[in-house]
């Protein structure tokens, strides 16, 4: 644990105290990062600076409020929690408010999860430059003349924070994250100019990869975007490839997690236990992962970290319930934190699956959209490939998809084999059959 | 590269003690600034002098450069929860700290600290020096102060205490139970924040502001024979307390619970083309986003925009004239002068159907041989500016909202949206419908919800083909564009308008 910030968090806690609060929570984070972005072979962009940031949850006589303060400084620190005791006292009293019970804090794993890399400072300047060249060259390269302009970037952030609370809870997490990634603007024949990107992120230097597999697959990702049309609105089967699967399933969760249900803002609020989805749809949360991107071993309450089955075979097993909430609704609290989110793998490779369909949609990014947790109806926008007799036809723009999820989930017919690692949404393309794909 | 010592720093973060004389703030159960005056604020209170910003600057062009410009911040945001009919969580953000960039060119480097001390400034100041290699670039030896109108100024001195907020969130909940039998839950939030800048460059800039922001906002969920709709509504904008009338409690109140119960009768559209009218107001955020970001000069300058071949070609039909407007009183988008120190200005992007104008920062106005129009923006101190939009709009034309909508036989009119996206270089964006209704025969028909929205940017300009004279901006007060990983507040309107076509998103085929 870093000894100056929990001295600094211990220091709060007792001021708080003293100011009259009978129970707190401190959590303070501190960031280093280093941002370095080249375009047309130079660097346009060099960033280097480390943050701190602190919280402080205040309960006061029944009362709850929430700070935030990046002045540290100790006087100033007194006066702002001085004053924002006296605040919490004036507001109404919520008896929901308390520090979770101790008893949740218990149980955590005793293990590493291999989220933090001793060699980050061993990186030098030189290196990083290194990287972001490699790929920007490759993106060129494999783009030739139809490439515009060509965005590389590298970051590297060590993160480190400590959380205390006055009912003895004490935690302290360091991770480091590395990211290396291209965006490619190619011209189209009508001027258009499709943008598409590539990237890694991991918690590990050397787990970066080959930079130039990034830049190349990037500006492979854009060319393919070249000639997109629209076609005309149909029914048809759908794909969404691995990386972007969150952008559906986040709908689905916002519907689960435990402020929702209880503002009856939630489709799923009285589903647990049934059927939502086809017998494909299995969703686990495993924060356990090692290097994964959503791993950790306590949550926002502190909470000791659990792996949990949210939907299995189609059927809702578990809601997101932070403290606060699980004694508004009456219920037994589970976590109100995600970890890394999984959707296990089919056996067949997208371009197998293809070729089965025949006809359908690979789709590849989206554009806009939103979902609506009470309802469970969303409608987004979607790039990708029309594809027909089990091959790729043409790229598609300007088209959409519209559903409700307590009827799309149903529509789950197949997970590829091609999880995507690099997020903690690790989740396969995943097929839907007969989706309204709204074009002409 | 140098580097900051990340032990060094966080002991001088945590030890500083008194070594900086703590801001003044007013406590009324309400913490905020005291004073309303916009210059010497920093010198003031943290002891930051012009020989200081000098020393800094000339850090930051020790290695060469165009110029170098210094940020500083000071924050302070609050806002009241109400949840259950009562105001029971509050909540206080402080943010501080100072941005230093040098730029050679259109090159970038960049380093913060939340720290005001010399010591840390010039740290920061050497991270952003090693974006150049050459031999150091002077210094101006005087900073003049930037003199601009005030678009925002306050009503008094001292800023008004927590009681009567307090009162104004558990009012606006109390309207909204009061106006339907219906609502099963009502959230109801009240927040206000209060930034204090100063931008100083290298070539001689001064510019010092206060710059205001709040916004009163509720959710209602409804249920009808067992279905469930949710609305929000909001207002506000660059405003003090003063704003917060009864009637703007009436307001919001009227709106958000109007809208939810409007809602439980409303259908999702049929999917495919077709021609769209739009009502004044919030759907100017469709036309930000759709159209705006593609005049950003950055994009142009790289070439990744559409609109980076057009300039002065004909973009849209004569009736169609779009404005980025830093100067309108009162409205979120509005500022003084921007983050770079230029002077807030209307820009005229397209004239009378004409691309007139690219929105600029100091480093595109350099790439084109013109002056910054006043959009170089920036989130806080930690990140750097590059060109934003204020408040988007388009100019009211000849025509009458009534004679628009009958004349379209099937279609559909858009009332509220909530989010959207667009990608720059292929011009095509998506945007979320929250409220409409189906226009049928040349009359408004059934009401319909949560549909996207799509289509091409350059040619939703083309398809303008009738501009009414009703001219609204959104006044939600709490919109912010998103950008590079950087959020900056902005407002957005239009008056009512037809589109030929675009593309909706519904879930059945037209005629199915």
């Amino acid at each position: 644990m870093n000894k100056q910030m929990y001295d600094l968090c211990k220091w709060v806690l007792d001021t708080v105290s003293k100011a009259g609060a009978k129970d707190s929570r401190v959590g303070l984070s501190k960031s280093r990062l280093v941002e370095i972005q080249y375009r047309d072979k130079k660097p346009e962009i060099i960033k280097q600076a480390t943050t701190l940031q602190m919280g402080i949850d205040l309960f006061v006589a029944g009362r709850y409020s929430s700070q935030n303060t990046c002045d540290l400084r100790k006087d100033a620190l007194k006066e702002f929690i001085s004053d924002a005791v006296s605040t919490t006292k004036l507001i109404a009293e919520d008896p929901y408010r308390t520090l979770p019970d101790p008893k949740y804090y218990k149980g955590r794993a005793d293990i590493d999860l291999k989220i933090a890399d001793a060699s980050i400072d061993e990186l030098s300047a030189e290196q990083e430059h290194t990287i972001v060249k490699a790929v920007e060259g490759a993106a060129w390269s494999a783009g030739g003349e139809k490439v515009v302009t060509v965005e590389a970037w590298f970051n590297d952030e060590l993160s480190e924070s400590v959380t205390l609370t006055s009912n003895g809870f004490s935690g302290d997490t360091r991770s480091t994250n590395f990211s290396a990634g291209a965006s490619v603007s190619v011209r189209d024949d009508d001027d258009r100019r499709p943008i598409a990107y590539d990237y890694v992120d991991c918690h590990f230097h050397k787990k970066l990869g080959n930079p130039e597999v990034i830049g190349a697959n990037a500006a492979r990702k854009a060319m393919a975007k070249l000639g997109a049309k629209k076609i005309a609105t149909a029914t048809l089967p759908v794909i969404i490839e691995n990386r972007n699967t969150h952008r559906i399933i986040g709908g689905f969760f916002d519907a689960l997690d435990g402020r929702n249900i209880y503002r009856k803002q939630s489709f799923l609020a009285d589903k647990m236990g049934q059927k939502i989805g086809s017998d494909k749809f299995v969703l686990v949360d495993d924060p356990f992962i090692p290097e994964g991107q959503g791993s950790w071993l306590y949550d926002g309450d502190g909470f000791a970290a659990k792996k949990r089955t949210i939907v299995e075979a189609g059927v809702l097993k578990d809601f997101y319930i932070e403290w606060y909430y699980s004694r508004k609704l009456g219920c037994e609290p589970t976590s109100g934190s995600t970890g890394n989110m999984v959707i296990p793998p089919g056996s067949r490779s997208v371009d197998e699956i293809i070729k089965d369909l025949g006809k359908g949609i690979l789709v590849t990014d989206f554009l806009g959209g939103n979902s609506n947790p009470t309802t469970g109806d969303f409608s987004v926008g979607i790039f990708g490939q029309f594809f027909d007799g089990g091959k790729i036809v043409h790229p598609v723009s300007e088209m959409n998809i519209a559903d409700n999820h307590l009827k799309f989930w149903h529509k789950l017919s197949e997970c590829a084999n091609d999880p995507w690692l690099y997020s903690d949404w690790r989740t396969p393309s995943m097929v839907f059959s007969d989706v309204v794909v709204s074009g002409v | 590269m140098d580097r900051i010592d990340r032990r060094t720093f966080l002991k001088a973060t945590t030890a500083a003690g008194g070594a900086i004389v703590a801001a003044p703030v007013l406590f009324d159960g309400w913490l905020t600034f005291a004073g309303t005056e916009r210059a010497g604020y920093f010198e003031k209170e943290f002891g930051i002098t012009d020989s200081l910003c000098k020393k800094v600057l000339a850090k930051a062009l020790s290695k060469g450069g165009d110029f170098a410009d210094l940020y500083f911040e000071h924050t302070i945001s609050n806002s009241l929860g109400l949840e259950d009919k009562k105001v029971d969580r509050a909540s206080t953000s402080v943010n501080l700290g100072v941005g230093i960039r040098t730029v050679k060119g259109d090159q970038v480097g960049f380093g913060f600290t939340q720290e005001l001390t010399e010591k840390s400034m010039i740290a920061a100041a050497a991270m952003a020096a090693t974006i150049a290699d050459g031999s150091a670039t002077a210094v101006s030896g005087k900073f003049a102060a930037v003199k601009t109108d005030n678009y925002y100024p306050l009503t008094g001195t001292k800023p008004a205490p927590l009681t009567p907020r307090l009162s104004l969130v558990e009012n606006t909940a109390g309207k909204c139970f009061a106006r339907s039998n219906y609502i099963i839950k009502t959230i109801a939030r009240f927040g206000d924040g209060r930034k204090r800048i100063m931008v100083v460059t290298s070539d001689g800039a001064k510019a010092e502001d206060l710059l205001p922001g709040s916004a009163l906002s509720a959710m209602v969920t409804v249920e009808k024979d067992g279905r469930k709709e949710q609305f929000w509504f909001s207002r506000g904008g660059r405003r003090d307390f003063s704003y917060f009338t009864d009637d703007i409690a009436r307001e919001v109140a009227e709106g958000v619970v109007d809208g939810a119960v409007t809602l439980l009768d409303a259908v999702v559209p049929p999917a495919g083309e077709m021609p769209v009218v739009f009502a004044p107001g919030t759907p100017g955020f469709l036309l930000h986003e759709a159209v705006g970001h593609g005049f950003e000069a950055d994009f142009n300058r790289k070439k990744t925009s559409i609109y980076s071949t057009m300039m002065g070609q004909k973009v849209a039909e004569p009736m169609v004239t779009v404005v980025d407007d830093g100067t309108w009183p009162g409205a979120r988008g509005s500022i003084n002068f921007d983050d770079e120190g230029t002077p807030s200005q209307k820009t005229v992007l397209v004239e009378n159907g004409i691309l007139k104008s690219y929105l600029h920062d100091r480093i595109s106005a350099k790439h084109y041989g013109l002056s910054s129009t006043g959009n170089g923006r920036r989130e806080s101190y930690a990140h750097y500016p590059i060109p934003r939009m204020r408040n988007t709009y388009i100019l009211p034309g000849p025509n009458k909202p009534q004679e628009i909508i009958e004349s379209v036989k099937k279609g559909i009119y858009i009332q509220d949206v909530s989010n959207g996206q667009v990608n720059i270089g292929q011009g095509d964006f998506a945007f979320y419908v929250s409220r409409g209704r189906l226009i049928e025969n040349g009359k408004l028909g059934a009401l319909i919800k949560d549909v996207n929205i799509m289509g091409g940017g350059p040619k939703l300009l083309r398809d303008i083909t009738m501009v009414a004279d009703d001219l609204k901006l959104s006044w939600t007060g709490v919109h912010s564009c998103g950008k590079d990983g950087q959020w900056v507040p902005i407002d957005a309107g239009m008056p009512t308008m037809l589109v030929r076509s675009l593309t909706v998103g519904g879930t059945k085929k037209q005629g199915a």
